[in-house]
């Protein structure tokens, strides 16, 4: 059989076992976060914590795990550290490789015939691990000790022999130690169904072509992201992306970013980017290496394999003491959104100057809260208010997606019904309606973004995380416009007006919240767009008449286009747009 | 063709490519007829086939037609309307501020790294969904009224903009359907020529965008499909057919037409579906209640389980990009049939999938046009397949198509053997249909390797053999009209009606109450349907079941609701769980979610005629060629080639061997043994390798 042939075969099996983990790890687990959510992902490292494959769980996952089999390597991989049985645990950013402190990884040694073959691992956002808040965002963190448990490499699982007083002291700092224990046993059972069939593939394939294989799987990786970068034009391309905020201040802070691209490799450098922030939205060097996987990623296409080798031609500088590779003690809980979207952003901003063509258009920032109290039946209850997802920015071919939540997730969660959410928490939801306007134009417009209105009918403790609220996010990109930021509302059920934090936690009466939710980029000008495509939307009412003529030229009457008279006006409006 | 005896019944399954039509008569001779679809116009196909397969019996149209005791029709009108788009013009009524539910989509996206794929257009407009003012409690509460006024300014809008269906969904209706029934009834005065259908009366379930989705699917299909198999039912009835026309629903089961008026999105798997009572037969036959088949045909691989005699099912499906909630069969399709696309990608690997070359131009030996290499291809020039006419003559096969259209695709790629490729591809597609028998069963908590497998479709006996040895199964089943499966299995059709019932309480003593009323209520429902089909009560059963979740997961578990007391209901459900998850959760409250009940009214099995199976006989060897047996490299042995026409039961077999039977061609490994039941269907003992697998 020829190289090729094997490679793309155990390639195959290998994909199809790193999927199999998170079956497993989805049907078992808990906490709906994993469930309907889908935060975890499932990797499989080799004996030198490469990740030969990643199952596709949630994106901002993507990459970052090699750091932490890195750790398990550096800490027990010397002298027989590591043994068959054994399972280990960690999630420390600055001590273990983690990503941050609420996404625990499992990660267990694959023997085969005594030899140290691979590593089935599991990473997974816990529902709660300690911390100043429950359900570990704790907005007010100024240090990573506000943020709950921080865990070092360690033996959960010595030779097959389970540490129970690990075990009790994992629990003993959970608030919900019962979802913990009943999810870290499903996060176990993947890595191990996973270890066996690694095992079975070696019976089937034997040891030694198995593991001469990963070389070959990684170079295949490899030499598809070289072929895309390849196609670029060299050049040093710019983006920035900024949030407006630290989490207690307006504030200024920019993820800067220099893309430097040549033949076939990049130089993505972070320099010139903001000094850590007072917040909990600083970055890990894991986070900041999955956020720009995600961007690369998510730019040139599915077809590039998501392992290590993808990343070779990648070089990355995170100049420490930054906003994207914070100094300890700095809280970072948040990093999965913030700063990583803005890393995204700056990104696909600096990669659109160089094709324009395949330039991605931002994703409106997300605003909304997370509210908690007690049901009728006196029982402790916590909604997201997932009903106002911000809304996708265009592609070239695409329009954006109405609501779909942050760019780090690609639409990967699942908004729950309005009827579900109605008969398990005290609320009423009036409306969830696409908006009028607030799209960003262009010849393929972003997404709408949502009006939401929801009635709370109890006192409750609001979490507010604002960040899109402020400052347009969904910028427009090859000629297109930048989307409507959000708005959010808060009043009393009897009309009083109370002035919410961006960020912050407050105790409310029954409550009436609006929320406009940021609306996405525009690709392309608007002046290109179908005019039948305009006229769709005005029918159904997501751009005005006004909208229509002003931004795309195109003219509407009471039943129709006047094809005259839009024709006269795109070409006026064409005068008037600056030379590019 | 020797004469068949009165009554008979007819199954007739519309693919893109064929019509399949299969008769049994009432001793149980079966006879099996092919002819080319009429995709403009599917009828006129179907009306084709009867008259063709009435020469080839010897009688005139009428005859055959008369002789029928039931007609039982799977079309696939309904599955093309969806996919292709060319359903009605539909108008939606809301709930006041709930107008884009279906366009949201509930912000999710499966395959996320795809995300320059735009989703298709939402299946109606949104300047056709219309809120109304009106609100409902989730316990089923007016809070407030409907606005009459509102129902009647969409009217308006639906009249003037041409709607020809209107599709009402509301929310909580599941739980009080009366706002949904006042607007249909004054939309119906309104617009008398319009189709109109409810949410409630149709899937009334929790969640507004599954319900959503399926009301506007109905809608969508319904001015098209329902005139066309009215249209067909009277040319039938025309030409001497005195029955009703029975149609295969999504579920499996049989629907008479004046009853799917109201849900004509039922039949949106009618094809495939079909192919459950097939494989009701073929547990009889293997004496197995544990199958898994896979029905591979030109562009796709369907698989399906049936545990402990009950297929898998599923409540929801997915048709082009509609979600259809209704109870269905659950076939899971994987892009792997014969004229699925192999090639070397950028970074050079082979692929195999997910573009196929479709019925036109097919695989490039087929000579219509096709220039990239396809399985089928592979299969040819491995010498599985050889070089000729297939299909009763309507293909030709040259090597030298296969051969140029792998050289061009692999020069230089995997070395310079066409067989390696060729080889590689046949591997990388067993890989997949092996990986989509592990996703259906691992999910469920199944062992593969205790089932049978069945290969069906014109393709599936080319694979069965090699897949169930990679996956440790022991018996393989090959029908031996593989190549008309799903007619064959419409002519043993229950026919069934599906009713649901939201509960959405924890598990008490009280809703167990609730419950008991509930199902008392579906199954009277039931029976009386039933009844007027003309059912004599001990050929109706009654399944009724009961959905359960722990409060907080996801995905509930659906269990036998036959007995009705809350410590039962719990330690069903903890048993369940623990098959499936390998675990319970003892002191987590669980709760009732949906009552469900199927009923199920018994057509008499007809069996196919078997015949005396007196000795086993070793069966003739017609000739050999070069065949590579193995998906591996190794040098190409003279292999046994057996004609399926000389075949009879009781022979028996050793391979290696091909095996070519009219609809299907069967690859017999070495070692694997093969013999024909009375039946004349094919089983193979599959000879595993001795080292075993590491079972898991």
């Amino acid at each position: 059989m020829t190289d090729a042939i094997l490679t793309t075969l155990l390639q195959n099996q290998l994909d199809h076992i790193s999927k199999q983990m998170g079956w497993v790890m989805e049907r078992t687990a808990r906490s709906p976060i994993f469930s309907e959510s889908h935060d975890f992902s499932c990797f499989i490292a080799d004996a030198s914590g490469r990740l030969i494959s990643v199952a596709d769980g949630i994106p901002i996952h993507t990459g970052g795990g090699g750091f932490a089999v890195d750790a398990v390597l550096r800490d027990y991989g010397a002298d027989g550290g590591i043994v068959p049985g054994d399972v280990f645990i960690l999630s420390d950013p600055y001590e273990a490789g983690g990503n941050h402190l609420p996404d625990w990884t499992i990660i267990r040694p694959v023997f085969v015939d005594g030899v140290l073959l691979a590593f089935t691992c599991n990473r997974a956002h816990q529902s709660d691990i300690g911390g100043g808040a429950a359900g570990t965002y704790n907005a007010a963190a100024t240090e990573i000790f506000h943020e709950g448990i921080r865990l070092p490499v360690m033996k959960l699982i010595g030779a097959g022999q389970v540490r129970d007083d690990v075990w009790r002291l994992l629990k003993l700092n959970s608030r919900t130690p019962h979802l913990l224990d009943g999810d870290l046993r499903a996060m176990i059972g993947s890595t191990k169904v996973g270890e066996r069939r690694i095992q079975t593939l070696t019976e089937e394939f034997k040891l030694d072509v198995v593991a001469g294989c990963f070389d070959a799987i990684l170079d295949h990786a490899e030499a598809c992201m070289r072929r895309a970068l390849l196609a670029l034009p060299d050049g040093l391309y710019e983006g920035e992306d900024s949030s407006d905020n630290d989490c207690f201040q307006t504030v200024d802070v920019l993820v800067r970013v220099a893309v430097t691209v040549k033949g076939d490799e990049v130089k993505i450098d972070f320099t010139g980017s903001a000094p850590q922030i007072a917040g909990f939205k600083n970055s890990s060097v894991a986070n900041t290496h999955s956020a720009v996987y995600v961007a690369l990623l998510s730019y040139f296409g599915v077809t590039i394999p998501r392992n290590s080798g993808a990343f070779r031609p990648v070089e990355i500088i995170a100049p420490r003491g930054s906003v994207v590779n914070a100094n300890y003690p700095a809280p970072m809980t948040a990093n999965t959104g913030h700063p990583a979207i803005e890393i995204i952003n700056a990104i696909w901003k600096a990669l659109a100057k160089a094709a324009p063509d395949l330039a991605c258009a931002g994703w409106g920032k997300g605003s909304s809260c997370v509210s908690s109290g007690k049901n009728a039946a006196g029982e402790t209850y916590v909604m997201y208010h997932m009903h106002a997802y911000p809304a996708a920015g265009a592609v070239r071919g695409r329009d954006g997606f109405p609501s779909i939540g942050g760019v780090i997730s690609l639409g990967g969660m699942r908004i729950p019904n309005v009827e579900v959410f109605e008969r398990k928490y005290p609320v009423r939801i009036h409306r969830q309606e696409m908006r009028c306007d607030a799209a960003g134009a262009g010849e393929y417009r972003g997404g709408t973004g949502i009006d939401y209105e929801v009635s709370v009918s109890s006192r409750a403790s609001y979490s507010f995380r604002g960040e899109g609220s402020f400052t347009p996010s969904g910028f427009g990109i090859s000629g297109g416009g930048t989307g409507k930021k959000a708005d959010v509302v808060v009043s009393t059920h009897a009309g009083a007006e109370i002035a919410a934090p961006q960020y912050g936690v407050m105790e409310l009466p029954p409550t009436r919240i609006s929320v406009s939710s940021a609306a996405g980029g525009g690709w392309g000008n608007p002046l290109r767009r179908q005019v039948d495509l305009v006229f769709r939307d005005v029918r159904d009412g997501v751009v005005s008449t006004t909208a229509a003529r002003e931004v795309y030229g195109v003219v509407c009457t009471s039943d129709g286009i006047d094809y005259v008279a839009t024709e006269a006006l795109r070409h006026e409006l064409a005068g008037r747009q600056p030379e590019n | 063709m020797s004469q068949i005896v009165a009554p008979w019944r007819i199954g007739i399954d519309v693919g893109g490519t064929f019509t399949d039509l299969v008769l049994i008569d009432a001793n149980g001779v079966v006879f099996p007829y092919k002819s080319p679809s009429e995709p403009a116009n599917p009828a006129v196909g179907v009306l084709r086939s009867i008259e063709g397969a009435s020469q080839k019996l010897g009688l005139d149209v009428r005859s055959l037609l008369k002789g029928c005791s039931h007609f039982i029709h799977g079309t696939t009108v309904a599955t093309n309307l969806l996919l292709e788009r060319k359903g009605a013009r539909v108008g939606l009524i809301t709930t006041h501020g709930f107008r884009d539910t279906i366009e949201i989509r509930r912000g999710y996206r499966e395959f996320m790294w795809d995300h320059r794929t735009p989703w298709q257009d939402v299946l109606v407009p949104r300047s056709l969904r219309l809120p109304v003012v009106e609100r409902m409690t989730p316990d089923g509460q007016v809070e407030l009224a409907l606005d009459k006024e509102s129902v009647a300014a969409s009217a308006d809008v639906f009249r003037r903009e041409g709607v020809e269906a209107v599709a009402i969904c509301l929310l909580h209706a599941y739980a009080n359907d009366a706002h949904e029934r006042a607007c249909a009834e004054m939309l119906a005065e309104a617009l008398p020529a319009v189709y109109i259908t409810t949410s409630s009366s149709l899937a009334p379930i929790v969640g507004e965008f599954e319900r959503c989705s399926t009301t506007v699917a109905n809608a969508y299909v319904a001015p098209k499909l329902l005139p066309y198999l009215s249209e067909l039912a009277r040319e039938l009835r025309r030409r001497g057919l005195e029955r009703d026309l029975l149609l295969v629903q999504s579920n499996g089961g049989a629907i008479s037409l004046d009853q799917i008026g109201t849900r004509p999105v039922a039949l949106a798997l009618s094809g495939p579906a079909a192919g459950l009572a097939s494989l009701r037969h073929f547990q009889q036959i293997t004496g197995n209640e544990n199958l898994i088949s896979i029905e591979i045909g030109g562009t796709s691989c369907d698989v399906t389980v049936v545990t402990n005699g009950k297929v898998a099912e599923t409540d929801s499906i997915t048709v082009g990009d509609a979600l259809i909630a209704l109870p269905s069969v659950e076939i899971h399709t994987i892009g792997t049939g014969g004229g699925t696309i192999c090639g070397v990608d950028a970074g050079g690997l082979l692929f195999v999938g997910p573009q196929g070359a479709g019925a036109k131009p097919g695989p490039a030996c087929y000579g219509f046009g096709g220039k990239r290499p396809t399985i089928t291809d592979a299969q040819l020039i491995l010498g599985r397949l050889h070089e000729g006419t297939y299909a009763g003559g309507s293909l030709y096969l040259k090597t030298e198509l296969a051969d140029a259209a792998l050289r061009d695709a692999f020069e230089g790629s995997l070395g310079a053997q066409v067989s390696v490729a060729a080889g590689a591809i046949i591997q990388l597609s067993n890989l997949s249909i092996r990986q989509a028998i592990e996703k259906v069963s691992l999910v469920r908590g199944l062992d593969p390797a205790k089932y049978v497998l069945v290969g069906a479709g014109g393709a599936g006996a080319l694979h069965v053999a090699d897949v169930a040895r990679k996956l440790g199964i022991r018996r393989a089943f090959i029908p031996r009209l593989a190549g008309v499966f799903c007619a064959f299995g419409m002519c043993n059709a229950d026919v069934r009606h599906d009713y649901v019932s939201t509960i959405g309480a924890p598990l008490s003593a009280d809703v167990v109450a609730t419950l008991r009323q509930a199902l008392a209520e579906l199954t009277q429902q039931g029976r009386q349907l039933l009844l007027a089909d003309g059912f004599t009560p001990d050929e109706m059963d009654f399944e009724v079941r009961v959905d359960m979740r722990y409060a907080g997961q996801q995905w509930p578990i659906s269990v036998s609701a036959e007995d009705l007391d809350p410590a039962k209901l719990r330690q069903q459900f903890e048993a369940e769980h623990e098959r499936i998850y390998a675990s319970v959760q003892p002191n987590s409250a669980v709760e009732v979610m949906t009552a469900r009940v199927s009923a199920i009214g018994h057509l008499p099995v007809v069996s196919p005629i078997a015949s005396q199976v007196s000795n086993r006989i070793l069966a003739p060897i017609a000739n050999r060629r070069a065949v590579q047996l193995t998906d591996e490299t190794e040098p190409r042995r003279e292999v046994p080639i057996l004609a399926g026409a000389n075949l009879q039961p009781g022979h028996y077999f050793v391979g290696p061997a091909i095996i070519e039977e009219a609809t299907t061609t069967i690859l017999v490994g070495d070692g694997d043994m093969i013999e024909l039941d009375a039946f004349g269907n094919y089983h193979i003992d599959i000879a595993l390798p001795t080292s075993g697998r590491n079972h898991d």
